[in-house]
């Protein structure tokens, strides 16, 4: 124990702060949702679970817990091919691909607020650079973001273009980490490039590319700012996920029990996701 | 092995004590100095408001120079918020007890705010500023309350129809006066390239405004009863979201997710011949459009063909006083007095030359406000909407109400989700307005 004593005393701030930061919002958040409170530091009584009743049985909940799951899912795999088609160019040897290094972070350097405001212009139907470009070759673009029907989508797309650069980063960091006379030893054994990359390459990354889609994901489930600041959660609810419905409840609606409520029940929807990755998805040891 | 860990182990604590007392004998000397910066910032009023425009920032940072210089008890010193995060900002504020001294507000946000238990009446203030300059009635109907006025206005904002007058000409269009000749101008202004009109209908504020403005001259601007109760489902709201539908199909094709911005930039680039919006069209009108200030037609909201009367949407813009000291209200009822004085009000409206409109019929404000180029090149335009703003509306607040729960309501953009309805979901109006009313009687409940 005496000899922990330095690790703990090192690591207690830290904690300290954690506990502060994080432990009591999170155990004010779950007191709020067994209120009635509606606008934040409002009178409020105790009403047990019947705020989160409420939650469950209303639709638009269920609603945006199912396009959250589309969000998450799409844009998973949407990064995965453009992070892992944007690492293995930049593996390799042209001088365009020691550059490439650089520019392709550019999207993810760019604050979520220009992003939002870039794509808007670019697709907007009267002075949208994409639109008129596309249209002078007879395609029509419509409404992307106004159509019910793909503007959860589009903001796929956009939330895509400005994450990818960071899975690529760390896919090609993972790359790199493959030993050489591995794939060497593949090539002599006859094995050509496809079945090097998924016999190989891909099982020795598996461990990262794992970490990557847990945390991904979870980072993903939460994005609240692009969708927001592009459609506010329409058209018609129609890009209403999880994390704008509940800012929705609690800065549109005011009624901020339920949408602590809400953000409860998505902490355990989450928990209980993450838990059945590591359970069933995590790559083998020995892999 | 042993003794280079102790070694190390020694040389890390002697290093963090000795840091450790660098930062406390480093820290004497800086409290002092923090607490008089402390003094010296509590001194001040602290002021939020959301006009986040670098121009208007510029502005009113010049404004409370001016005032400090005239050696106040209690200077001014501005921050700026975001509009779309104040309703958090100040929920927090109020939770921690760190309100600003005075809160700029519309309306409905400053329901919001009493909600929350912030805020003084500024009446002896407001009956004041009204004796010596003659306030718009308009511009405190919506923040007084039984009697009392829960802020002090500053500056109106009021829509009008817009248009580019080339274009109207061409077509053979005079500038429409009733519903009927709106959307006769909007099919006739439809050509290939060109909306006839340009109008928000994404799920904010803007659509909000815009369409209200047409309710308010389709006699459906009165969303409740006598006793506050939720009547939005009204036949008269159903010919408002049907006639704000019919207008939409002469508006690009992306209006869905159309905002302030976008009516504006598709007026000014000559890709709509309509747009209904505030004044703040004026400025950029001549370097966007390229064209003459002449060509910038504006006229009243076009009004229903039976049972329409003029109106608009009107924000009185005002300042709460949150502060729980006395004599710090005492300190921003001074500033507001200082504020009100014509040379001083001409500098802070022209902040938005166009936008912000004065909430007086003082002569000696008008006169000064109109030194500006910006208002000088529009006067047809500036007069009009300083009439609208005799006879503007904001919902909840027409024919002397006060929904103080209004916020609950304008915070989820009901109404813009009704016309999303109708308009993209093609939803008919009758059971839209039901959907509508329902969210209400639930905003209210």
């Amino acid at each position: 124990m005496k000899k922990h004593l330095l690790g703990f005393s090192l690591v207690t701030p830290v904690m300290v702060i954690m506990l502060v930061a994080i432990g009591l919002p999170l155990i004010n958040s779950v007191w709020i949702s067994f209120q009635d409170q509606r606008v934040i530091g409002g009178e409020s009584e105790f009403v047990g679970f019947e705020t989160y009743v409420r939650i469950l049985l209303d639709s638009s909940f269920w609603s945006a817990l199912g396009r959250s799951g589309t969000w998450v899912v799409v844009n998973l795999i949407v990064q995965t091919l453009l992070a892992f088609s944007a690492a293995l160019l930049l593996q390799s040897k042209g001088w365009w691909a020691k550059s490439a290094r650089v520019w392709v972070m550019l999207p993810w350097v760019i604050p979520t607020i220009s992003v939002t405001i870039i794509w808007q212009w670019m697709l907007n139907s009267n002075y949208g650079v994409i639109h008129w470009a596309l249209g002078e070759v007879g395609i029509d673009l419509g409404s992307p973001f106004s159509d019910p029907g793909v503007a959860l989508f589009s903001i796929i797309l956009v939330n895509s273009w400005h994450w990818f650069p960071l899975a690529t980063v760390v896919i090609y960091g993972a790359l790199a980490t493959v030993p050489e006379e591995t794939l060497e030893a593949a090539r002599i054994d006859g094995a050509n490039n496809r079945q090097t990359f998924f016999a190989v390459t891909l099982p020795l990354i598996n461990p990262i590319l794992f970490a990557l889609g847990l945390v991904g994901s979870l980072w993903s489930f939460n994005v609240l700012d692009s969708i927001y600041l592009i459609t506010e959660g329409g058209p018609v609810e129609a890009t209403t996920t999880v994390p704008v419905y509940i800012y929705n409840t609690a800065f549109g609606a005011f009624r901020s029990s339920e949408a602590a409520a809400a953000s409860v029940l998505t902490v355990l929807v989450l928990v209980t996701v993450a838990m059945l990755m590591v359970r069933f998805a995590r790559p083998k040891e020995d892999s | 092995m042993k003794f280079k860990r102790g070694k190390s182990l020694a040389v890390l604590i002697a290093g963090v004590v000795g840091l450790s007392a660098c930062a406390a004998g480093g820290s004497t000397e800086t409290a002092e100095t923090d607490d008089t910066a402390q003094a010296e910032i509590n001194e001040s009023l602290t002021i939020w408001h959301m006009e986040n425009t670098p121009q208007r920032v510029a502005a009113w940072g010049a404004i409370a120079d001016e005032y400090n210089s005239t050696g106040p008890e209690y200077p001014v010193e501005f921050q700026v918020q975001e509009w779309d995060s104040i309703y958090a900002s100040i929920a927090a504020a109020a939770q921690s007890g760190t309100q600003p001294d005075v809160l700029f507000a519309i309306p409905d946000f400053a329901t919001y705010v009493r909600n929350l238990g912030l805020g003084y009446p500024v009446t002896e203030t407001v009956d004041s500023l009204d004796s010596a300059h003659g306030l718009y009635p308009a511009s405190m109907a919506a923040y007084t309350e039984d009697g009392d006025v829960w802020a002090v206005p500053l500056y109106g904002m009021v829509q009008v129809l817009w248009y580019n007058t080339q274009m109207l000409e061409a077509a053979g269009v005079e500038a429409p006066a009733t519903w009927s000749e709106l959307l006769a101008a909007a099919e006739t202004l439809t050509v290939d390239g060109v909306s006839g009109i340009a109008l928000p209908a994404g799920k904010n504020l803007a659509s909000d405004q815009v369409a209200y403005s047409l309710m308010l001259t389709g006699g459906a601007g009165n969303w409740f009863t006598e006793d506050g109760q939720a009547n939005f489902n009204t036949a008269e709201v159903v010919d408002a979201i049907d006639f704000y539908n019919d207008l939409l199909q002469f508006s690009p094709a992306d209006s869905g997710n159309y905002a302030w911005g976008e009516p504006q930039a598709a007026l000014n680039n000559g890709s709509a011949a309509m747009a209904i919006e505030k004044g703040q069209y004026l400025p950029p009108w001549v370097a966007e459009s390229g064209l003459e200030p002449g060509d910038l037609g504006c006229a009243p909201i076009p009004v229903k063909d039976n049972g329409g009367e003029a109106g608009s949407i009107y924000y009185s813009n005002a300042a709460m006083v949150l502060s729980d000291d006395e004599s710090r209200r005492a300190g921003a009822s001074e500033f507001f007095t200082w504020l009100m004085e014509p040379a001083n009000y001409s500098s802070f409206l022209h902040a938005e030359p166009g936008l912000f409109l004065p909430v007086t019929g003082n002569d000696a404000h008008i006169e000064e406000w109109r030194t500006n180029e910006t208002i000088a090149t529009y006067p047809e335009c500036v007069d009009l909407m300083l009439e609208l703003s005799t006879v503007g509306g904001l919902f909840g607040f027409v024919d002397g109400q006060y929904i103080s729960r209004i916020g609950d309501i304008s915070g989820q953009n009901i109404l813009a989700q009704v016309i999303q309805r109708a308009y993209i979901e093609g939803e008919a109006a009758e059971s839209a307005v039901a959907w509508g009313q329902q969210e209400m009687e639930d905003a209210l409940r």
